[in-house]
């Protein structure tokens, strides 16, 4: 369904705010993706993947206090949705779905 | 320093939203990296990651990001213009009905300017084509001429290195042409160079480009007459018998030539098949000729010296034939000769030469048209303007309401332009289908055909469309500003009721409207008349029952049976047989001097036809003195008949009988050949109505060319069968061609007939379309008075005084414009009147009847809504309230 359309790398930064829960913010988000899947992660690709997930309605967002870290700069801390989770939950199902449609045979790999 | 770089260009581009946080995450990320990898690294990372994060969700809001057209608001906006048409059925019916018939005329117009500025510019190198025409003058005669000597494109070739190409054709002509065992009357033939033919170098269908026409007895045919000729057939190679003596074969087939070009051929002789194009005789000017220059700019250059060139080469000969020094007399103003050079693009539009070819010098007619149209126009937009400033009143609340509730001035200004431009594209639409459906009457009047002239490629669908936003802005521009300036307060309390602030602007507009509708009727009913004027203008000779039988030297030595033959029946009167048929365009001038005179400077060019002795009883003109030829007297062989312009040209006024004029031959070496006139003839019209009466001598002499069978009333039938049996019987299967002389001059008045279809027919329009604005505007304004008129009813005005009431104002505009426009009507028209030779005067009851005309149209128009509001019971105009 195009409404909880969701790629690939969206759907590792949703799952990963999820995580993270109530410590996600850009560098933690990027820190944790490259910790759990052992590949690099551009801040650019993340940050923009955020808007984007925001801009749907999956993320929310609000900036946190200012501290003396981060010259001054405050964070900007993400949570997920409730639509968020529908999504997730969406793309889990169908591909589940998908997976156990699979017949037996298909996945018995033997040399003829 | 790199990390500052990197911050400052992130600032650049990120949306001021995001800045923080990201830059924050950044920092976080160098120190992390400052720490572990060092200095220059985290710097470079940086960077980079500021560069990288160039995506679009993350800019600022610019062009991609922001709708670039509000749809929501623009769709309200259709809707409301849509549904404040619908409100007022009627007048917006009227209202785009006036702008739809308008724009089609409009439309008419621009495809015929379109067309007509296309002539000739289909060419390769159009633009480095050039016509070599002159202007000469010698003694009392003037020649424009569009034609050359026959040496000139040879010469000028040879003498010029900027000369690419000089290419020669010559004629026009109409002659038998014999494929196999049929026979085709062939029309437009001329003889034309090799080098003319690589000169507009036509789109070949066959044959080799290189060699058309650069053998004798060659011809090259275009598409249309080689399928009527061959069918299907490959016709290179073949022969075909021209003018039943010459056998010639076809060595090229051209495309057709598109229409819009300023000669019409569809056959080309080989000029090396005229011995006349080779004799080297400076003095005549037969030959049509081009030059391809190098350069278009070479044209000034090249022009300035062609007077040496023309010393050089002609000077001899006029020293020769003439008897006098060409240097002196272009010194002493004696004799002027001048030759110039046309683009041919420019040929079709502003040349006027004498004997051109086909129409042209149509420019006057394309500012004409374009000025009409744009009246036109401006009529409909005034419409538009008027209406929409008439009905401010009740659009005016709504105004209030919007303003109240927040809307800004702009907001409804594109509000009213939206609603303008919405009936413009409607009217555009309406007036397509106007077009296409009046396009065959186009083509008819225009003489032209054009099946697709807007939606083809290259037609006038982009034009249209800009034109419709520019007539949709213009026309709602006014209205917009005017009812967008409404206070609220004012408009909701109902002060401004009726736009008092636009009275005199919507009274302005109306008096431009009717003064166009006056001038144009005016014009048209001057056309009108004028034309009439020449159509029954007693031409000197008698044109009716007269039918003319063409090729008829193609009979030869039996011409003289035929004519024996056709005389015996009891309904031909007269038989005739001459080639020179008067408004037939047969022109054959060359000068005379009176018997005494001794010098060329007294020489009158006259034109000179050769007729037999029965020319007079066929054409009925009237003989003053003396006696028409006798074919038994032997004498009359050097015997001629002049017309009175003649005789005063000559100076013999009195007794011109008995005496002689010579040719010019005689002044230089006394070879001439002298004439004793014997007759002298009423001027009669030879040429067309529209030039004047020139000095003219009848021969006795052998011109074969057509047959005039003068026939008793309505015995057209019967001579017509009579005379194709007799042809028939002597002509072994060639083409019977014919004409009836009252026809021809039908034909010559194509071109006013057209100009008075035109000029009424946009005259009715400018006066509908006019009409249709008053009506609406008559009906708003009664509708705002129908208290006033009410009460004053209540108060015992009778109709008749309410009428009057209404009428008054009206009435006054209208005087008004007739004001305006009667001044320059007169001075137009004057204008146009005075190209006549023969005209009407300008009398000013015409301009009375025109005023009178529109005044009348416009009571009756105004008085239907006056009428009604005035008969209308008084309690239901007043019972609101």
């Amino acid at each position: 369904m195009k409404k909880y359309q969701l790629g690939e790398f969206e759907e590792y930064v949703l799952l990963t705010v999820g995580v993270l829960y109530d410590d996600a913010y850009g560098v933690s988000i990027k820190e944790e993706i490259e910790k759990r899947l052992k590949r690099k992660v551009s801040i650019g690709a993340l940050q923009s993947a955020l808007r984007r997930m925001e801009e749907k309605g999956f993320l929310v967002s609000e900036l946190g206090e200012t501290t003396n870290a981060r010259g001054g700069k405050r964070k900007r801390y993400f949570k997920i949705t409730a639509f968020g989770k529908k999504a997730l939950d969406y793309n889990m199902q169908t591909r589940m779905e998908l997976y156990n449609q699979i017949r037996d045979v298909a996945l018995q790999f033997q040399l003829c | 320093m790199l990390k500052r770089l990197g911050q400052s260009i992130f600032k650049f581009y990120c949306h001021p939203d995001f800045q923080e946080d990201i830059l924050g995450d950044l920092e976080e990320y160098y120190e992390h990296n400052l720490g572990e990898k060092g200095k220059a690294y985290a710097n470079r990372k940086f960077f980079l990651d500021a560069l990288l994060l160039f995506r679009i969700s993350l800019l600022k809001d610019n062009w991609f990001t922001q709708n670039i057209i509000y749809t929501t608001m623009v769709k309200n906006n259709i809707k409301v213009a849509y549904r404040s048409m619908m409100r007022h059925k009627f007048y917006s019916m009227l209202n785009l009905a006036g702008l739809a018939i308008s724009m089609a005329a409009c439309v008419f117009i621009a495809v015929y300017v379109q067309d007509e500025l296309s002539y000739d510019k289909h060419f390769q190198n159009s633009e480095r084509i050039f016509r070599v025409a002159n202007y000469l003058k010698f003694a009392n005669n003037e020649f424009n001429l569009p034609t050359a000597p026959d040496p000139m494109a040879k010469t000028l070739k040879e003498d010029f290195p900027e000369v690419v190409k000089a290419g020669r054709n010559r004629g026009s002509a109409s002659m038998v042409i014999q494929v196999g065992d049929n026979y085709y009357q062939q029309n437009n033939i001329t003889w034309a160079d090799q080098e003319w033919m690589d000169i507009f170098s036509f789109d070949m269908l066959r044959g080799d480009r290189q060699h058309l026409l650069d053998e004798p007895n060659t011809v090259v045919l275009d598409e249309s007459t080689a399928l009527k000729f061959f069918g299907d057939e490959d016709p290179i190679g073949k022969t075909i018998r021209v003018d039943g003596e010459d056998d010639m074969v076809v060595t090229g087939v051209i495309k057709d030539i598109p229409e819009n070009t300023h000669f019409t051929y569809h056959m080309f002789i080989s000029m090396l098949n005229r011995e006349d194009s080779r004799q080297n005789f400076w003095l005549s000017n037969n030959f049509l000729t081009y030059v391809e220059l190098q350069s278009p700019d070479q044209k000034a250059a090249f022009e300035e010296k062609i007077p040496e060139f023309l010393l050089r080469h002609m000077g001899q000969q006029v020293q020769q034939f003439m008897g006098a020094d060409m240097k002196a007399g272009l010194e002493a103003g004696a004799l002027d000769v001048r030759y110039f050079l046309q683009p041919v693009s420019e040929i079709h539009l502003t040349s006027d030469l004498d004997f051109e070819l086909g129409e042209t010098g149509t420019i006057q007619y394309v500012y004409m048209f374009s000025v009409i149209g744009a009246f036109i126009l401006l009529i409909a937009c005034i419409n538009f303007m008027n209406m929409s400033t008439a009905r401010a009143a009740i659009r005016a609340k709504e105004v209030g309401v919007r303003k109240v509730l927040g809307s800004m001035r702009s907001q409804l200004i594109s509000q009213f332009l939206t609603e303008s431009v919405l009936s413009a594209f409607i009217a555009i639409i309406l007036a397509c289908g106007i077009v296409y459906l009046f396009l065959p009457g186009f083509n008819q009047l225009t003489d032209k055909s054009l099946t697709n002239p807007i939606f083809s490629p290259d037609g006038l669908w982009p034009y249209l469309l800009a034109a419709t936003l520019v007539v949709g802005i213009l026309a709602g521009t006014y209205p917009a500003f005017v009812l967008s300036s409404f206070k609220p307060a004012k408009v909701i309390k109902g002060e401004i009721a009726n736009g008092k602030s636009s009275y005199w602007l919507r009274n302005l507009l109306v008096v431009i409207q009717f003064a166009t509708s006056i001038f144009l009727i005016i014009g048209s009913i001057l056309v009108y008349s004028q034309l009439d004027y020449l159509q029954s203008k007693d031409l000197g000779f008698n044109k009716d029952q007269i039918l003319v039988i063409n090729e008829t030297q193609l009979l030869g030595e039996q011409l003289n049976e035929f004519k024996n033959e056709l005389e015996r029946s009891s309904s031909v009167q007269a038989v005739s047989i001459s080639g020179y048929i008067p408004a037939t365009g047969q022109l054959n001038d060359f000068p005379f001097l009176r018997e005494d005179s001794t010098s060329p400077d007294e020489a009158v060019s006259t034109q000179n036809w050769y007729v037999d002795e029965d020319y007079i009883d066929v054409y009925g003109f009237k003989l003053l003195e003396g006696r028409f030829f006798n074919n038994d007297l032997v004498s009359d062989s050097s015997a001629v008949i002049v017309n009175e312009a003649a005789l005063k040209r000559f100076g013999y006024n009195e007794n011109p009988i008995g005496k002689r004029i010579k040719t010019l031959g005689g002044v230089v070496n006394n070879e001439s050949q002298s004439f004793t006139i014997i007759g002298v003839v009423k001027d009669f019209h030879y040429q067309d109505m529209t030039t004047n009466i020139g000095p003219q001598c009848l021969f006795l002499g052998n011109s074969r060319g057509s047959v005039s069978i003068k026939f008793s009333p309505e015995a057209t039938a019967e001579v017509l069968a009579l005379a194709e049996n007799t042809w028939d019987k002597f002509a072994n299967g060639r083409p019977f061609e014919y004409s009836f002389l009252d026809e021809l001059f039908q034909r010559q008045f194509g071109e006013q007939q057209r100009v008075k279809t035109i000029f009424t027919l946009f005259a009715v329009l400018a006066i509908t379309i006019a009409c249709l604005g008053l009506f609406a505007l008559a009906a708003f304004v009664t509708e705002q008075r129908k208290k006033e008129i009410g009460i004053r009813k209540v108060l015992g005005a009778s109709t008749f005084t309410l009428l009057n009431l209404l009428f008054n104002n009206f009435t006054k505009l209208i005087l008004i414009s007739a004001v305006l426009a009667v001044p320059f009507a007169w001075w137009y028209m004057e204008g146009w009147l005075s190209e006549y030779p023969f005209r009407i005067g300008l009398s000013p009851l015409v301009f009375v009847l025109g005023t009178l005309g529109v005044l009348i149209v416009s009571w009756i128009t105004v008085g239907y809504q006056s009428l009604k509001a005035a008969r209308r019971n008084p309690v239901e105009n007043l019972r609101y309230e």
